[in-house]
């Protein structure tokens, strides 16, 4: 087991996880509703755990490369992001004033008084 | 003349300005200046507790369907003492993200692999609900 192996294990490993964690949240976005989500979420689950024991780095790379092509082309236009979240609603929506700027109270107050 | 009558009217209805008198004691939130303190804006409302947090993160942890309950406690690692498999991992992570409303990156969340770590991680996030 030469080092440049494990590392290139480990880094597919890493994708493989990315891969299912995107997938699992499109997943989501695409079947709002719970019951119907978990059903498409057991499907998904089975289709990683089919490949899971291939040994040959170029065949997990190569099925991780097509599962990617695959989540890309499904990606859901309008994911659900949390509000605060960048790409959420809520993002910038109010952001804190300036250091230094402040209301003046003097409405009505002309300049000779 | 109206210009007269309207300083003068404007002048005796001068809105006061309310000098509140903060008191920071383990809110975080309120600033010094009063004109800062806005008091109807939910914006990074309450932090919670850290024993809440263990509490809420436990909960979701037991009620994993792969998961025995019993095994439970504030230091177990998902894969190690829990027998998680990697991908079941990714799948405790999105449902803590669901939990406390967070939007966690994604290497970030490839990180979280121990109730701890967890704990740490919500515990330290601004936003966490």
């Amino acid at each position: 087991m030469s080092a440049t192996y494990l590392a290139r294990k480990a880094a597919l490993k890493q994708r493989v996880r990315l891969l299912y964690r995107r997938s699992l949240k499109d997943t989501l976005n695409w079947a709002v509703h719970r019951h119907l989500f978990y059903g498409d979420a057991d499907d998904l689950r089975n289709k990683f755990e089919a490949n899971k024991h291939v040994e040959d780095l170029e065949t997990i790379d190569r099925m991780i490369a097509v599962g990617e092509a695959t989540y890309n082309k499904w990606r859901h236009p309008d994911p659900y992001i949390v509000p605060w979240a960048p790409g959420g609603t809520k993002f910038c929506r109010n952001p804190v004033p300036p250091a230094g700027i402040e209301i003046v109270y003097d409405y009505g107050r002309e300049d000779n008084d | 003349m109206a210009g007269i009558v309207r300083r003068a009217v404007l002048g005796h209805m001068r809105a006061p300005v309310v000098q509140k008198s903060l008191s920071l004691h383990g809110s975080k939130k309120l600033l010094h200046n009063p004109i800062f303190f806005r008091s109807m804006s939910s914006h990074g409302d309450d932090h919670l507790t850290k024993q809440e947090v263990i509490d809420r993160v436990l909960s979701v942890i037991k009620d994993f369907p792969k998961v025995d309950p019993s095994k439970v406690t504030a230091d177990v690692h998902f894969q190690k003492d829990l027998g998680l498999d990697s991908l079941d991992n990714v799948e405790l992570v999105m449902a803590l993200e669901e939990e406390f409303k967070l939007e966690i990156p994604d290497l970030e969340a490839d990180k979280i692999d121990s109730c701890k770590v967890a704990i740490e991680y919500i515990y330290n996030h601004p936003m966490a609900g």
